[in-house]
């Protein structure tokens, strides 16, 4: 019982960070139909950028400048690689483009920071303590809480300020918001600033507890991408249940099965989720009227 | 207030307007009559920003707008109600009309009197009022072109462009469509108005332009349209 509760509290941690970079391709495909497949590097340059910050200042001041960082970085591939895509009305040019960019982002950090995993300093004590039986790490809680909170702060701000209405309208359509007056090629690059940001402060999230190196992003952002498939690409709910279905699996299997197997789980049910509810498992399916 | 000059406009290769000349002045309600595929919604679209024209100038409040994205067009103060309303369902009614206003707003800061504004569309459109927290996917297909106007009308525009306003609704409601039009009159806005009820859209109207295959066929004081034979004949034939 008592490793299992562990297990349970690692499971729920690392599935609030693939639920976190989850909800970031959420946000482009809401605004543009389109994913960014360098999320994962976005996360891994947010917790390099951060390692290199965090020798020079305070932990919480360094936070913002890399979201900041996040921010400009995500606004940088949707103009590089996905506005000349949607201007040439091409269907699947985004996909190699980001792929393209995510792989340039991947070399430039080797080149900056080498190959090594490094290791990335705690803002919170590493003693574990227990709630309600569960033995947890208090960066664990940071990364939990810190994961939910983001999800609700882009909640609040769209359904609270009318710029976040104004994006909600982009997301449902595009020509009638533009029809608003909203500049909706702006709200675009907006969503990509918002979900490069979001994936930036993943990563100095996760960093403490996996280690920071140029390969971090590549199996994240992945298994994120699998967590917004199971979840649904547009429901919120969907990717916190996904994340946390496929976050438990991991540490659960790699505990009573093998380390080796620890991928497998999710993946099948990635898989069936496929077959049975293409949508997800939250998603809507959404009829396409002629 | 508004003028279509020569314009030219159609979706990818298809060309569908072929040089049409239109004039809409201040406080004047003109419409577009013409069957099905003559091209009245994309010389709205195309006025819109929606669609690039391929050739031609627009011309709103003698500032031109040929080619301009939507969302500078509406700013510039034309609103466009378009063909299937078009609402935002996962809004609410009030956030769907605060959207409306949308283009009042410069950093964060409205234009005039929104709230007032929201108020006297109410007015207009009781069952808004009562609906107003309401999702606006929720509402029923008159309700939801209540709103859709309602949406256009919180812009203050200069020109208003209703595209189909009675598409899909029940005779009453149909009437009601009509009567939110004579007040909008009565008030001064200044309307272009696609209908497919080109009767009741000559009635209102004061001006009209008939639209066949992409070109203007013939045009004058609706008064004239409706009382000229051929008009009578092949657009107001279910008219009685």
């Amino acid at each position: 019982m008592d490793v299992l509760s562990q297990l349970l509290g690692s499971g729920v941690a690392v599935g609030m960070i693939y639920a976190v970079i989850a909800f970031g391709y959420q946000l482009t495909f809401a605004t543009s139909r389109t994913l960014n497949f360098g999320q994962g590097e976005a996360l891994m340059l947010g917790a390099l950028v951060g390692l290199s910050l965090v020798g020079h200042m305070n932990y919480w001041l360094m936070l913002p400048i890399v979201m900041l960082f996040g921010a400009v970085q995500g606004a940088v591939v949707e103009r590089v690689a996905v506005r000349p895509a949607i201007k040439s009305k091409s269907e699947f040019g985004w996909i190699m483009a980001t792929i393209a960019l995510g792989i340039i982002f991947k070399n430039v950090a080797e080149n900056i920071w080498g190959h090594d995993q490094l290791p990335f300093p705690s803002p919170v004590s590493q003693t574990p303590f227990t709630v309600l039986g569960v033995h947890m790490v208090p960066m664990q809680v940071m990364v939990i809480g810190g994961a939910l909170l983001m999800m609700l702060a882009v909640e609040l701000f769209n359904r609270r300020s009318i710029y976040g209405k104004a994006f909600v309208a982009t997301a449902s359509d595009l020509d009638a918001a533009g029809l608003m007056g909203i500049n909706t090629n702006l709200v675009i690059t907006f969503s990509y600033a918002l979900s490069s940001m979001t994936a930036a402060f993943a990563g100095v999230l996760v960093a403490p507890i996996t280690l920071a190196g140029a390969e971090m992003g590549a199996v994240l952002g992945l298994k994120a991408f699998a967590v917004a498939i199971i979840g649904g690409l547009n429901s919120g709910v969907g990717v916190i249940v996904g994340g946390l279905i496929l976050g438990i699996a991991e540490t659960t299997t790699a505990y009573y099965i093998s380390t080796g197997y620890k991928d497998v789980p999710g993946l099948v049910l990635l898989l069936l989720v496929l077959a049975v509810k293409p949508a997800g498992l939250f998603g809507k399916t959404v009829i396409k009227k002629v | 207030m508004l003028a279509i000059k020569e314009l030219y406009a159609g979706y990818g290769m298809v060309q569908v307007l072929h040089g049409i000349s239109i004039e809409v002045p201040q406080g004047k309600v003109v419409t577009l009559i013409g069957s099905n595929g003559a091209g009245k919604t994309t010389t709205m679209r195309a006025v819109s920003g929606m669609i690039k024209p391929s050739a031609g100038r627009i011309v709103l409040a003698g500032r031109d707008i040929t080619g301009k994205p939507s969302h500078k067009i509406a700013k510039a103060g034309l609103a466009h109600s378009p063909e299937g309303r078009r609402v935002f369902p996962t809004l609410s009614v009030t956030d769907n009309l605060r959207l409306g206003a949308y283009p009042r707003l410069t950093l964060g800061r409205p234009r005039g009197d929104v709230d007032g504004d929201l108020d006297k569309v109410f007015d207009l459109f009781p069952r808004l009022r009562e609906r107003r927290d309401q999702l606006a996917g929720t509402l029923s297909g008159g309700e939801q072109q209540m709103l859709a106007m309602g949406r256009a009308i919180m812009l203050n525009p200069e020109v208003l462009l209703l595209d189909e306003p009675s598409m899909g609704l029940a005779p009453l409601l149909v009437e009601e469509v009509f009567r939110i039009i004579r007040a909008l009159k009565e008030r001064g806005v200044t309307m272009l108005l696609v209908e497919q009820f080109a009767a009741a859209a000559l009635n209102v109207a004061d001006y009209g332009y008939v639209l066949e295959n992409g070109s203007i066929r013939c045009h004058g004081p609706a008064e004239k349209l409706k009382n000229d034979p051929a008009v009578r004949a092949a657009y107001l034939g279910q008219a009685h």
